[in-house]
């Protein structure tokens, strides 16, 4: 590089800067850089071979904030450089006091980062802002520090690995980004027992406290206190306890749910419930913390990330700024302290959820589980627990295999282990799509909505598939060798089984467009006329599967005992009692469409804009993958618009659908006594029919063509089933 | 940077507006003098950054597919589109990739004009679809596009810099052969990068 010819040779770099080295040395440039600026015109580009306009953009300007990650700088250069500053005093502080109150608020601190990095975040930005967690090695003798970091530390390595595993998507990427953190060291495995004997050695100082309060003695005897002021003794070792009894046991849910073939789900569940109570001390314990904390430092409610209120000392939040330079910086908002515990109190119930994983081996209830602990919304680490424990080594809960799985859900126990059923090709695959479809359903709805939708094709060609090979292999043929008899009704079975199968997801496809709002009310019609259809055709397969497998069980009756009757008919009742329920949504469907069809007609509202295009086109974006396969067959929007164009206000009050779910619903109550999920569900779907029977007969009596009419949907009572609002204007 | 003149011999198009309110006129962008204009908009309005390498890329490309609004009496420019279009997976799609009107001027169907205009030209141009993002808060551009025939296809999560979500919109043009199902577009693969407006 040319030194520059001017005058009084390079000038030395500016403070803070390196400074030259063995091989390079800095030389001044700006002569050189102009006389490029001068030579381009505006609105020329230097070409490059493999510099493309389009390349061109992933460039990142640098010094812009906005996409330099750099540029926010705290004016550190390096962690060491802000030790030497005096960021991360190892004691926090000389007097013992203070050292107590900033130590918990360093932890306080990190409890809100950990949550905040939960919440969708990187670590380098969030729990290693943290000095004393990026150094270990200078806190060795604050045992109080020294103990919670080491814990920490080793929690989140667990939790990272556990994510990890179930390796979710690209979208929740950020999570497991650990490169260049000190996250593993080999002193970690021996956290527990050093946060133990801290944990100890504080218990013995409350006792003592407890004593000394009814003995009335005000000095504080032995080495072993927390700070020097006797009469605050008691608060500050309350205070820390609790925070280091929940990580204690937030580390053995962790280290339990690890366990595999769910062998840890009821040790997990108790720390759960320790946790749970360690939080709420945490909580109680912001009272006493906020009133010895100098008010002058306290910060507002809404940004304080600690309970004293006090901001945290060492932690930096840019000196891992170039761990993430590759990328534009994104906006990190560490949660304050009581979201932090909100969203661990929501992380510990849903972790609980998990933990009451029955191992039911049965595939349908599950699918019924996944579902229901996805309504609460859970975030991604539950999810990816939830997922590790279903799915491992390519087994149901590491333990079945999936074709055993799959027999089980024929209703054909004689076929289990059955090696020539274990190979066949069809069950090889469709244990493939249950493990996929397992994964899928446990991550987030956006997600999980975008594989279902794309899954179907695999699930319709398999059914297809296995049609071909029936007809190829029985044909029409009635008289069969025993042996070949049982073949023959496998395979129909399997063809059955999976067709039901990709209904189901088909439904859900559907169902997770209103809880992802993809839906407008204008599409409403459409989708709820979809949905019916494809509700019915569940129903259809569902009894077609009861029926093939109460034939293989009145085959296998011939010599059994009578107590397997009992067994089957208790089974024949929970199916017939889940078509009810699937009955109850083909109704709800069918007249929330012909409501809005009936609107559109007769009252002009609700249409769709047509500009640049028409409703047909916005039926094949919507259904674009159940057309494509083929679900169900025969469907197209010619049928939707000839069905949208019949509906009559006549018609709609004659068939009233809403009236014929009330009388359906009864005994569905009694048949979910015992199952307060289901129960809720149904009250949720009551409450639907009987809002929307009353609108329609306000909107029959005023005369749906009234101009002053006016009816909106809303999702107030079932997240899929829109209640019709009827106003007056 | 001072409020630019418009260009004497840029083809424009006067739109009256409502009782009282500025006169917008709509311009096609007519070059180099245009690109400041724009980015100082969409860099004043929007969250995501953009290098000026991303903005040449659009309207070095697609000139046809940039329009402005300036605010005929005071000379400004109030509001901007920027698109482009191409083969994406076997079919010729549109992606409006930055959409501003100046907070003071917006709610009179400004930002409308300026994507209709948008639409015509890539619908005449051969397009199919017409593709792009917004975020699953901003309840006007939702509003606006859904006007316009846009369904939302996909919600991605956590897509923007701040951590929301976002829709993927989607206007498909009809098929002159009426009755058949549209292109089968093949395996998308759901990677973010693949899935890239840039592509």
């Amino acid at each position: 590089m040319e030194a520059s010819s001017s005058s009084a040779g390079p000038a030395p770099p500016p403070p803070n800067i390196p400074p030259s080295g063995d091989r390079t040395v800095w030389a001044d440039a700006s002569q050189l850089v102009a006389a490029a600026c001068a030579d381009l015109q505006d609105g020329e580009l230097v070409h490059g071979e493999n510099f493309s306009l389009f390349a061109a953009m992933s460039a990142l300007e640098i010094m812009d904030p906005k996409m330099d990650s750099g540029i926010e700088r705290s004016g550190y250069y390096s962690i060491e450089e802000a030790i030497e500053d005096g960021i991360a005093p190892v004691p926090l502080s000389l007097d013992r006091t203070l050292d107590i109150q900033r130590t918990l608020d360093v932890i306080d601190h990190l409890f809100s980062c950990e949550a905040t990095w939960h919440k969708g975040h990187t670590l380098a930005q969030t729990v290693f802002t943290c000095i004393y967690l990026m150094k270990m090695e200078r806190i060795s003798s604050h045992a109080v520090l020294n103990s919670f970091c080491r814990i920490l530390r080793a929690t989140c390595n667990a939790v990272v690995a556990v994510v990890s595993t179930a390796r979710t998507h690209e979208e929740e990427d950020l999570f497991t980004m650990s490169f260049g953190l000190p996250l593993k060291d080999e002193g970690d495995d021996k956290c527990l027992s050093v946060l133990n004997s801290v944990e100890e050695t504080v218990s013995r100082q409350l006792r003592a406290c407890k004593s000394h309060a009814l003995s009335k003695r005000k000095t504080l005897e032995g080495l072993e206190s927390l700070q020097d002021n006797p009469d605050v003794e008691e608060g500050y070792c309350r205070a820390l306890l609790c925070r280091l009894r929940f990580r204690k046991h937030f580390h053995h849910v962790v280290t339990c749910l690890r366990r595999p073939h769910g062998r840890g789900l009821d040790l997990a569940r108790k720390h759960v419930a320790s946790c749970l109570s360690e939080l709420s001390l945490m909580l109680k314990s912001q009272e006493f913390l906020k009133s010895q904390s100098n008010i002058t430092l306290q910060q507002g409610d809404e940004s304080c990330t600690t309970a004293s209120g006090c901001r945290p000392f060492g932690f930096d939040v840019s000196l891992n700024s170039r761990l993430m330079s590759a990328a534009p910086p994104r906006a990190v908002k560490i949660l304050t302290w009581s979201d932090a515990l909100g969203y661990f109190e929501k992380l510990l119930r849903d972790l609980d959820v998990i933990c009451s994983l029955s191992l039911d081996p049965v595939l349908e209830n599950v699918l019924h589980f996944i579902a229901q602990f996805q309504k609460s919304v859970p975030d991604l680490v539950p999810r990816a627990f939830l997922q590790t424990l279903l799915v491992q080594d390519g087994k149901l809960y590491g333990r079945d295999l999936f074709c055993d799985v799959i027999s089980r859900a024929l209703s054909l126990p004689d076929i289990i282990g059955d090696k020539e059923f274990q190979m066949n090709e069809f069950v090889v695959q469709l244990g493939q799509l249950v493990i996929n479809l397992l994964k899928i359903l446990c991550t987030n709805t956006a997600w999980q909505r975008r594989k279902l939708g794309k899954s179907l094709q695999d699930w319709s060609t398999i059914s297809i598939q296995l049609e071909l090979a029936l007809k190829r292999e029985f044909g029409e043929t009635r008289n069969v060798l025993d042996h070949e008899n049982m073949c023959m009704r496998v395979s129909k079975q399997l063809l059955v089984w999976t067709q039901e199968q990709t209904y189901w997801v088909a439904s859900r496809f559907l169902i997770l467009g209103f809880e992802l709002d993809l839906y407008s009310p204008s599409e409403y019609c459409m989708v709820y006329w979809y949905m019916h259809v494809v509700f019915i055709k569940l129903i259809e397969k569902m009894q077609l599967r009861i029926l093939a497998s109460n034939e293989n069980g009145s085959a296998r009756r011939k010599g059994k005992k009578k107590k397997d009757h009992s067994k089957d008919s208790a089974r024949d009742a929970a199916f017939s009692s889940s078509c009810l329920l699937l009955q109850c949504y083909v109704l709800l469907s069918e007249g929330l469409s012909m409501l809005l069809a009936v609107l559109r007609n007769e009252g002009k509202s609700f249409l769709l804009p047509t500009i640049f295009n028409t409703e047909q086109e916005r039926f094949l974006q919507h259904f674009d993958l159940l057309q494509k396969a083929r679900i169900p067959e025969h469907i197209t929007y010619y049928s939707f618009k000839e069905s949208a164009a019949q509906a009559h206000m006549a018609d709609v009050m004659k068939y009233n659908f809403f009236k014929e779910i009330q009388k359906i619903i009864p005994s569905l109550k009694g048949s979910f006594a015992s199952e307060p999920e289901k129960l809720a569900e149904l009250r949720q779907i009551e409450q639907v029919a009987e809002h929307n029977r009353i609108a329609l007969n306000i909107i029959n009596s005023v005369g749906v063509g009234d101009p002053s009419l006016r009816v909106s949907f809303e999702f107030t009572h079932h997240p899929h089933f829109a209640v019709a609002v009827v106003k007056r204007s | 940077m001072s409020a630019a003149v418009m260009p004497a011999a840029a083809p424009t198009e006067r739109v009256e507006s409502s009782s009282g309110e500025a006169e917008i006129a709509y311009v096609s962008y007519g070059g180099e003098q245009h690109l400041p204009l724009v980015m100082s908009l969409v860099d004043a309005e929007l969250s995501e950054p953009y290098s000026i390498f991303t903005y040449r890329y659009f309207v070095y490309l697609w000139p046809q597919l940039t329009f402005l609004a300036f605010d005929a009496k005071e000379g400004k420019c109030v509001g901007t589109v920027v698109c482009k279009m191409g083969e994406h997976r076997g079919a010729f799609r549109g992606y409006i990739a930055m959409l501003v009107v100046l907070k003071a001027y917006r709610g009179r169907g400004i930002a409308t004009e300026l994507v209709t205009r948008s639409i015509r030209v890539m619908m005449e141009s051969g397009c199919e679809e017409v593709t792009l993002e917004a975020e699953v808060t901003n309840k006007g551009a939702l509003a606006l596009y859904g006007r316009l025939g846009f369904i939302r296809a996909k919600r991605l999560y956590r897509y923007y810099l701040n951590g929301v979500d976002a829709f993927r919109l989607k206007l498909l043009f009809p098929r002159l052969d009426l009755g058949l199902p549209p292109m089968m577009m093949g395996d998308e693969r759901d990677d973010q990068l693949i899935d890239s407006p840039y592509l």
